[in-house]
């Protein structure tokens, strides 16, 4: 329950180092600083249309205005120092309110569906023997009814919010840079609710671990990553301890010798669950021993690059210098053992022992390996603790070939799928001149003709989520239910929070675009456009201020420049034209409609369902009418799933 | 991306004689109606089934005879022994016994069709559901950072012209086996694999030709080639009808989700699509609570899974030459039971392979006694057969594509067990 208190403490600390820390930048800066897009031959409007293809989620109508007003160096740099106004974000955020919790708040509310069937026969409100028999409804409806008596909610509704907010911010945010970090490192040290047991850390391991760290020192990062329980448990570090003959303490072994004893005392709700926790016992015990798993991906994903120039034997030591890198107890089955033990002990005993408690981070000493250790030539000495860790991702933080792998992959994302050497070069000697400070290595990026040059313009292709938020972006569009949004991200091939393996979604057009997914990003584009996307509300004729084209052609010329402003899109438009101006495609148009007792496809009797009876009388009533207005919602359908559109 | 190319050369706009700037697709409709030519060569099929949350292995192909189990399963214990009016085991070989809801597996077993291999499993030994079946779909038990998945591999190994429908999965994300380089589809329902529109055909006709031309003047690229691609597989699919679709052979498909996505794989492999790689899921598996025996939950699961399989067999009867349909779960489920009436998670478990190039009618692999003493840890069946073993010798045997370079299952230097023919 410290948490909470000890992030907020800190809060203040941050800000004003950041605030310090930018400064310099910003004091001394529009006048320094100058990005070199006029020697690639853009104009200053073309120019803020890419700053803001890259680092916002899209440019919202007017803002290419905006920052061209204010300086695009000026702008960049205050993305950098991310102390915008967010009163408008705020206020939506306001109304979830489990985004804020803290790790141990979060388990004493969303318990697991498991944990929750058990605790419930504990309870006696559920017999042990109902579970999985016929009387499903009878079962659901005692569960739920715990629930509400006990203040429990399902997680799934702690996904839903952290998905939701991320969806808001990323659509309202003034501190976009911000977000767009936010997305790529999390990708980076990619965690995944996929993994059960680490799925209920991730709101306040995105929210305490990553965003306040986006724009920081790597090290900071990494080292704050390692350390959280999301961390801990998607790779298994949590479990890796040493032997019990290199884990022993010189003197005594008090610890380790009453940690079984106070386990096996500490389950005693009824002979069902307790064969259940011996079992896990059992299993946790066999579990026992050095685990690899965040040791090798630490340094083939989040430092060095798997051509980084480590070894085999180099994983395995690091492995061992990470052993008792664990998680604080918090009140669930896995941490009430630790927890039994500590509170017999007391805490001051432990950390005389070296054990090191920082919050939801636990140092357990008395599973540490305690030997010496050599990684990348450097040698550990025996008895290194908790510091030996620390010392350990320092050291790989500051590895050229970590300079390299993290300025490469910065350019990837916000350069091109293939970024020059000579860019990454540039980018790397910041990296470590800099000691990895991440805003200088983005300023050097965006310092460099490299990324004005046409070799980057428009050369990304938009992640789904992405594309959905520069969609609604682009028309201003009020979201008041974004699970819709995440719905349709979740179709094209993005489901945010669920990719399985750590290496995070792959970071290429290649991957994005594939038959399925490229018809999926057509279909949200006209499903958008037609506001049959429930809870995404946008006027059109507003945004073009309110004057009506007088033709689809008209249309389509007016609305390409307003959502995707600073491209040349004249040959697109010229060819569409042609077909949309077909003297007779309304007369057939029309003629359709009328005559549209035609078979329906299966798709129109699954639209017909979603629509509300109004809306589905007034297309029955006058569905020739109605022709006039889907033009214009077709026209803009057309935009979103054009292939530039796609494009960043 | 070249194989994807020759697709398109070979296949998409000659033979649907779109022609850019003529008759718009909408005024020319009937001529979607002509039938197509064959245009690609037969080639062989893999279907995979996940069953996910751990199948109890123990429980699907019993070892009746073993008085161990007999011990630790006394309320899931089954026998072959017909006593009143019980539902026995379907005895195989005098040892093993299926349960009795998979009785549809019965004659195929008997026809030497269907091998079953138990002892199957992960030799990493976690019995953690996400890492097994990451380490399952990866291929690599030991590593986590494999950012492919061996079905994509296996696309990227198969070495020929592939089309859009090479590698199916019929689920709503993208599952861990296909993660990586060769492109693949993953959809839940082939119905929505068009352009939607809430209005008349005529105006969804307009916007779809609108997309295809503006994909199709798109500056050459990725953009361009797989939007092409994309409304070829449209023209493709457009004859399908999942809802009225009639299965051959008088195959009867269970109302259930397994069953729904390998009706639609039937109908892919029906339309020669190039489907080569197919994808399924099975769910329900982790069975903690009244597993039951002969009937409940348990029986439910394997019950679905055999009828949905061999549902799928039957309507395939002009293919069954090109077919496997291979099964394959985490992990297996202690041998005692638990204080809930269930099982708790475990090491091996067994698997089912179909088809008529397997070494069908034997239960494969090596089983123990299950005395204390023989199983892992004291309490799970062990692991006699790593699954690389099986899921390499199905793909060398039947889709020709070996593991002679470890880069099928990087790290894997294991043999066959001779569950395939040849």
């Amino acid at each position: 329950m410290n948490k909470p208190i000890l992030n907020y403490f800190f809060l203040p600390f941050i800000m004003v180092f950041c605030v310090i820390f930018f400064s310099a930048y910003v004091e001394s800066s529009p006048a320094e600083i100058k990005f070199p897009y006029k020697n690639a031959g853009l104009s200053e409007r073309e120019a803020a249309a890419h700053l803001l293809n890259r680092f916002s989620f899209g440019s919202r109508p007017g803002e290419i205005d905006e920052v061209v007003k204010i300086g695009l160096e000026k702008w960049f740099l205050q993305q950098l120092a991310a102390n915008q106004k967010d009163e408008r974000l705020n206020k939506m955020l306001s109304s979830y309110d489990a985004i804020n919790l803290s790790n141990a708040e979060v388990i004493k509310i969303f318990p697991k569906n498991a944990q929750l069937v058990r605790w419930a026969i504990r309870d006696g409100v559920i017999d042990k023997d109902s579970v999985n028999l016929s009387d499903r409804k009878k079962y659901r409806e005692q569960i739920a009814a715990y629930m509400r008596e006990k203040g429990y909610k399902p997680q799934a509704e702690l996904f839903r919010q952290m998905i939701n907010q991320k969806i808001l911010r990323a659509a309202y945010s003034n501190n976009q840079l911000q977000e767009v970090l936010s997305d790529f490192w999390f990708n980076h040290f990619n965690v995944s609710i996929t993994k059960n047991i680490s799925a209920e850390y991730i709101p306040a391991y995105e929210r305490d671990v990553i965003r306040p760290r986006v724009f920081g020192q790597f090290s900071d990062l990494l080292i704050a990553t390692a350390k959280s329980p999301a961390m801990l448990f998607f790779l298994d570090n949590f479990s890796s301890s040493g032997t019990e003959e290199n884990t022993k303490r010189p003197l005594n072994a008090n610890v380790q010798m009453q940690m079984p004893k106070v386990s096996s005392m500490q389950m005693g709700d009824s002979t069902s669950i307790r064969s259940q926790v011996l079992s896990k016992l059992q299993e946790n015990r066999k579990n026992q021993g050095l685990n690899e798993n965040y040791a090798r991906e630490v340094m083939e994903l989040h430092t060095l690059g798997v051509d980084g120039g480590y070894s085999q034997s180099d994983v395995t030591q690091a492995a061992r210098i990470l052993t008792g890198w664990s998680v604080a107890p918090l009140d669930n089955s896995y941490g009430a053992p630790l927890k039994k033990m500590i509170d017999k002990v007391g805490v001051e005993t432990l950390k005389k022992r070296g054990f090191v408690f920082d919050g939801d981070f636990l140092f357990a000493a008395n599973r540490h390996d305690r030997g010496a250790k050599t990684v990348l030539g450097k040698v550990f000495p025996a008895n290194g603790g908790y510091e030996e860790g620390l010392e350990l991702l320092n050291m790989l933080a500051k590895h050229p070939s970590t300079a390299k792998f993290i300025s490469r992959k910065l350019a990837i994302r916000f350069v091109n799928d293939n970024p020059s050497e000579k860019i990454i070069e540039k980018m790397t000697t910041t990296f470590k001149e800099k000691d990895g400070a991440i805003s200088a290595v983005l300023l050097s990026m965006v310092s460099s003709p490299e990324f004005w040059s046409a070799e980057a313009l428009r050369e990304k292709t938009k992640s789904p989520f992405e594309l959905a938020m520069s969609a609604v972006r682009s028309l201003d569009a009020d979201i008041k239910q974004p699970f819709q949004l995440n719905t349709w991200i979740s179709k094209m091939g993005q489901k945010m929070y669920y990719y399985q393996a750590p290496t995070g979604f792959p970071d290429n057009g290649q991957y994005w675009i594939n038959t399925g997914s490229l018809l999926n990003r057509m279909n949200f584009g006209l499903a958008l456009a037609s506001q049959r996307i429930p809870g995404i509300k946008f006027d059109l004729l507003a945004l073009n201020k309110n004057h009506e084209p007088e033709s689809s052609e008209a249309a389509l010329w007016s609305y390409s420049k307003l959502i995707m402003p600073e491209r040349n899109l004249d040959k697109t438009i010229e060819r569409l034209s042609l077909m949309l101006n077909d003297p007779d495609l309304v007369k057939k148009v029309e003629t359709a409609a009328l005559q549209n007792a035609s078979p329906k496809s299966v798709i129109d009797e699954e639209e017909d369902l979603i629509l509300d009876d109004k809306t589905q009388n007034k297309k029955v009533a006058n569905s020739a009418a109605m022709a006039g207005d889907n033009m214009l919602a077709q026209v803009v359908g057309l935009i979103l799933g054009s292939p530039e559109f796609q494009r960043k | 991306m070249i194989s994807r190319k020759a697709f398109l050369k070979a296949g998409g706009l000659s033979l649907f004689g779109i022609s850019i700037g003529g008759i718009p697709a909408f005024m020319a409709q009937a001529a979607e109606l002509i039938e197509a030519p064959k245009l690609f060569k037969r080639k062989k099929i893999l279907v995979s089934i996940f069953q996910r949350g751990a199948m109890d292995g123990l429980m699907a192909v019993s070892p009746f005879e073993d008085q161990y189990l007999k011990a630790a399963r006394p309320g899931l214990f089954m026998s072959p022994v017909k006593i009143g009016n019980n539902n026995p085991l379907i005895d195989l070989d005098g040892r093993f016994g299926l349960h009795p809801a998979m009785r549809a597996f019965e004659q195929v077993f008997r026809d030497n069709r269907l091998a079953i291999v138990h002892g199957m499993g992960s030799p990493n030994s976690t019995r953690s559901h996400f890492d097994a079946q990451d380490y399952m779909e990866s291929g690599t038990p030991f590593n986590k950072g494999t950012s492919s998945g061996w079905l994509n591999r296996a696309a990227g190994l198969l070495g020929h012209e592939a089309t859009p429908f090479q590698a199916v999965s019929m689920t709503n994300s993208m599952p861990r086996s296909f993660y990586g380089e060769i492109p693949t589809l993953s959809i839940n329902n082939l119905q929505d694999f068009n352009i939607q529109l809430r209005a008349n055909q005529m105006n969804t006709n307009r916007v779809s030709q609108s997309f295809e031309e503006l994909y199709d003047q798109a500056s050459p690229g990725l953009l361009k080639s797989t939007g092409k691609e994309s409304f070829e597989a449209i023209k493709m699919l457009k004859s399908v009808d999942t809802k009225n679709y009639k299965p051959a052979n008088n195959a009867v498909y269970p109302n259930s989700p397994l069953a729904n996505s390998l009706k639609q794989i039937a109908q892919l492999i029906k339309m020669d699509v190039g489907l080569e790689l197919a994808f399924a899921e099975s769910g329900g598996w982790d069975t903690h609570f009244n597993q039951g025996a002969e009937n409940g939950i348990f029986a439910r699961n394997v019950n679905d899974l055999s009828l949905s399989i061999m549902a799928f067999w039957t309507d395939m009867v002009q293919y069954q030459d090109d077919l496997t349909v291979m099964t394959m779960t985490e992990f297996g489920r202690t041998v005692k039971q638990n204080g809930t009436g269930g099982t708790d998670h475990g090491r091996a478990s067994c698997n089912f392979i179909l088809g008529n190039d397997v070494r069908g009618g034997l239960v494969h692999g090596k089983m123990a006694p299950l005395a204390i003493e023989n199983l892992e840890d004291g309490r799970d069946l062990a692991v006699t057969t790593d699954f690389r073993s099986i899921f390499s010798e199905v793909a060398e045997k039947h889709l020709l594509i070996s593991n002679k370079n470890q880069t099928l299952f990087p790290g894997f230097e294991g043999g066959n067990i001779g569950v395939m023919r040849g």
